[in-house]
């Protein structure tokens, strides 16, 4: 039987492969991509333990499923695709502006 | 005016003078016009205390006591504030040695000018011979021991410039210093006996009339004490306190009056200019030596009286020995005037208080005279003081050789044979010996048989006086000239010296005459105190004196044994001086009895030695801890100063690099890379997690709630 174990593990394969994701590209938009990557394992995250946890009595009990951590997969998704739109108008100037998105070039935040 | 007021202008006159002649002279006047203005001060010196002498001596002879308070120095015994006072006193020795004083100053004042003519620096010298006068004048009337002791100090700073007048040569520059520091070691002496008196009996040091009838010719004195009269003092425990500040007083004396043994200053001061001689050694420095021993002399005691006869005695024998083989005729002199000194000082100790004085007086005339005709002889003879180098000055200089022949006379104590007229240091001289015959006989009944040296020794001596006196007028002025160059060049002087000298040797003559009347009742004169002797006593004295001196011919015999050894130069005396035996005698008197030497070897090297021990422990002992404290000081400065460097500048630079450092080290974060940025912060999630897994398993098991 699938639990929670297994999707906490899918979880966190997922958020690893974002993180990586992140960490070895050097295109703008495949960091985009590792970012939805943990946004989606939060996503996971949220969801199976909406499913595997409740708010007050048991489902089987009688008691009414909570709908709070389906409610935040919902923000999560709506901020990923504004983020998405927001992120993508930057990478745009960012073209505009270097004639790349290699985000090695993009030091100007250094210190 | 009374007397007071005309004393204390007299003395004010000479002040006056110094500091117009100091102030003024080299700017106005003539060079001639300086050294007449001050004998001109000098002069109305003269005139005033002449008029003193002359109201004071018509008068009632009522002591006159002035005194101011000056200073008040704590309290008595009862409560009432205790002064130092100062002014005037005046009794008969006052206006008597303030006419003698002024005298003598006023014809060495004259003398001067004719001596110090060509002396770029004349102007100088008056203006430091009218300070001496003023400072003797001011002891003189003094009415304390303090104020006297005020201008006994600036007697002795007044002859340290007159001696060391010439300073540019070496034996002024030496003599002066002598004189100054000899006197410095008396005037220890003196200190100690007023502060003896000022501490122990109370006294104020004022001087007092005495509370008795008939004062007598020099008036007596007491000091005052608020306890009574000093006879009080005299007995019991008080008596060797007393002995102590008599003698300690005296020492002043001794310093002052060149009394053994601080007497090796005096034959030095001969290096000074030739007046300064004469009034040194006449009327005022060594003068107030006596002065001020008489002043005193109510407050002696037994055991001091024969403490000054002592020292008088041995001056007087050793002075007159040294005079008899001395060459350099004012050292003859110098040497004669210790030998009188000697005599006055014996007569104090004897208890003749009035014929010390009154020999003082005559002394004062007679070797004045003397030392001015040596330095118109030393003039003339340019400026050659050795009297090896003269012989037959008297047809070049008459009244030179007269007067010092009539001094000479004088102070050989000449009269006429079974009559009794004499010049005047026959009367003082003579006085003195019949006083040391009864101290001699009044000792000799006290068990003390010795007694008697306090008269054979004035005696012999008196026939020792005449002999070195002889001696210096033969080599002098009669016989063969020895240096023929020296006798051609010889001239009589002018008349500002040889003036002086006359009046001088006048007074020399008949000085005695106004104050004894031979045969008078001498010791009526003197006051009770300082007279210790019976009427009767004393008789026995004159009568000792009558037949030693009077009645025989002991001066002529002496002064023909000079004529005789000394008529043709040193020819016969220094067979006799080579002599074996004698030759050393001589020897040892020539080099006067070697106390330079005693005192170079002893004193000057102890002291020598002493400062050196004190100089190696001021440099050891003293440098040393004060250049430990500072090597001390120094290292602990550098402990604290390396410790500031190191450790408080450390620890503020240290922080401020660790800052940079760390600045540095996070400023490379900062690279702009997200990458980096994403790295970073997923690392410090991770390790949070790390860090806080422990603690949510632990929540996890032993706090969860289970379902």
């Amino acid at each position: 039987m699938i639990g929670l174990g297994h999707f906490l593990t899918l979880s966190a394969i997922l958020f690893g492969c974002g993180v990586a994701t992140i960490l070895t590209k050097r295109n703008a938009i495949g960091i985009l991509m590792g970012v939805e990557l943990i946004l989606n394992a939060a996503n996971v995250n949220l969801v199976a333990f909406n499913r595997f946890s409740w708010a007050g009595e048991a489902v089987a009990q009688g008691g009414a499923p909570a709908v709070d951590g389906l409610m935040f997969a919902m923000f999560i998704i709506v901020l990923a695709a504004a983020e998405a739109a927001i992120a993508l108008a930057i990478f745009l100037n960012f073209y505009n502006h270097f004639s790349t998105i290699d985000i090695e070039r993009a030091r100007m935040l250094s210190g | 005016m009374t007397p007071a007021n005309l004393l204390v202008l007299a003395t004010a006159l000479p002040l006056i003078g110094f500091a117009i002649v100091v102030l003024l002279s080299s700017r106005i006047g003539s060079p001639r016009f300086w050294p007449w203005f001050t004998v001109g001060m000098v002069g109305a010196s003269l005139a005033a205390s002449t008029v003193a002498y002359v109201t004071f001596m018509s008068g009632d002879g009522a002591v006159e006591v002035h005194a101011w308070n000056w200073l008040q120095i704590g309290s008595h015994a009862d409560g009432s504030p205790r002064y130092l006072q100062i002014g005037p006193y005046v009794d008969k020795m006052t206006v008597l040695l303030f006419a003698m004083v002024t005298l003598i100053s006023t014809l060495v004042h004259i003398y001067s000018i004719g001596y110090m003519e060509g002396d770029s620096r004349k102007n100088r010298f008056m203006a430091y011979m009218q300070l001496f006068t003023f400072s003797m004048l001011g002891i003189v009337l003094g009415n304390s021991l303090l104020q006297l002791f005020i201008f006994w100090e600036l007697v002795g700073i007044s002859s340290y410039l007159l001696i060391g007048f010439w300073y540019e040569k070496r034996g002024p520059q030496l003599a002066c210093k002598k004189a100054f520091v000899m006197n410095r070691i008396g005037d220890m002496g003196f200190l100690v006996g007023m502060g003896i008196l000022f501490v122990k009996f109370g006294g104020d040091l004022v001087l007092r009339a005495a509370d008795r009838e008939g004062g007598g010719v020099f008036g007596s004195l007491l000091l005052n004490y608020p306890g009574g009269a000093i006879d009080a003092l005299h007995a019991g425990a008080n008596e060797w306190w007393l002995t102590i500040a008599g003698i300690g007083l005296f020492m002043g004396a001794m310093g002052k009056s060149a009394q053994f043994p601080l007497q090796t200053w005096l034959p030095d001061a001969m290096e000074g200019p030739t007046p300064v001689s004469s009034i040194v050694h006449s009327a005022t420095m060594v003068a107030a030596g006596v002065y001020l021993t008489a002043r005193i002399f109510p407050l002696l005691t037994p055991a001091a009286h024969l403490f000054v006869a002592t020292i008088g005695l041995i001056t007087l024998v050793m002075a007159a020995l040294i005079a008899c083989v001395q060459t350099d005729i004012k050292r003859v002199l110098a040497y004669s005037t210790l030998s009188q000194l000697g005599y006055m000082v014996l007569a104090l100790g004897a208890g003749s208080y009035t014929f010390a004085m009154f020999h003082l007086v005559t002394h004062a005339f007679f070797k004045c005279c003397l030392f001015q005709c040596s330095g118109s002889v030393i003039h003339a003879a340019h400026h050659e003081q050795e009297m090896t180098s003269y012989g037959g000055l008297m047809k070049k200089m008459p009244i030179t050789a007269a007067c010092f022949a009539i001094c000479t006379l004088a102070i050989a104590g000449a009269s006429i044979p079974y009559t009794p007229f004499g010049l005047s240091g026959y009367y003082s001289k003579d006085g003195i010996i019949a006083a040391t015959v009864n101290y001699g006989d009044a000792l000799a009944a006290a068990g003390m048989n010795w007694g008697a040296v306090f008269y054979w020794g004035p005696t012999i001596i008196a026939y020792v006086t005449a002999f070195y006196m002889t001696r210096a007028f033969v080599l002098t002025f009669l016989g063969k000239p020895r240096d023929k160059h020296l006798y051609d060049h010889a001239h009589e002087v002018n008349w500002t010296m040889w003036a002086p000298q006359v009046v001088l040797a006048a007074f020399a003559i008949f000085i005695g005459w106004g104050f004894f009347k031979v045969g008078a009742n001498l010791h009526d004169t003197a006051p009770a105190m300082a007279q210790p002797f019976e009427e009767r006593e004393m008789e026995h004295g004159y009568h000792f004196v009558h037949g030693a001196l009077l009645h025989g011919f002991g001066w002529m015999l002496s002064i023909a044994l000079g004529f005789v050894i000394y008529i043709n130069g040193f020819t016969i005396s220094s067979r006799i001086a080579a002599i074996p035996g004698i030759a050393q005698i001589h020897w040892w008197l020539y080099n006067k009895m070697g106390f330079d030497g005693l005192y170079d070897i002893i004193v000057v090297n102890m002291f020598k030695a002493l400062a050196g021990l004190m100089g190696a422990f001021d440099k050891l002992v003293v440098d040393g801890i004060v250049n430990g404290a500072a090597w001390v000081g120094r290292e602990l400065g550098f402990l604290i100063g390396g410790f500031d460097y190191r450790y408080v500048d450390g620890t503020v630079r240290g922080s401020g690099r660790a800052a940079v450092r760390l600045g540095s080290i996070l400023h490379r974060t900062q690279a702009g890379n997200i990458r980096m940025y994403v790295l970073i912060l997923f690392v410090g999630v991770f390790t949070a997690l790390a860090i806080a897994t422990p603690f949510a398993l632990g929540w996890v098991w032993f706090g969860l709630p289970q379902h």
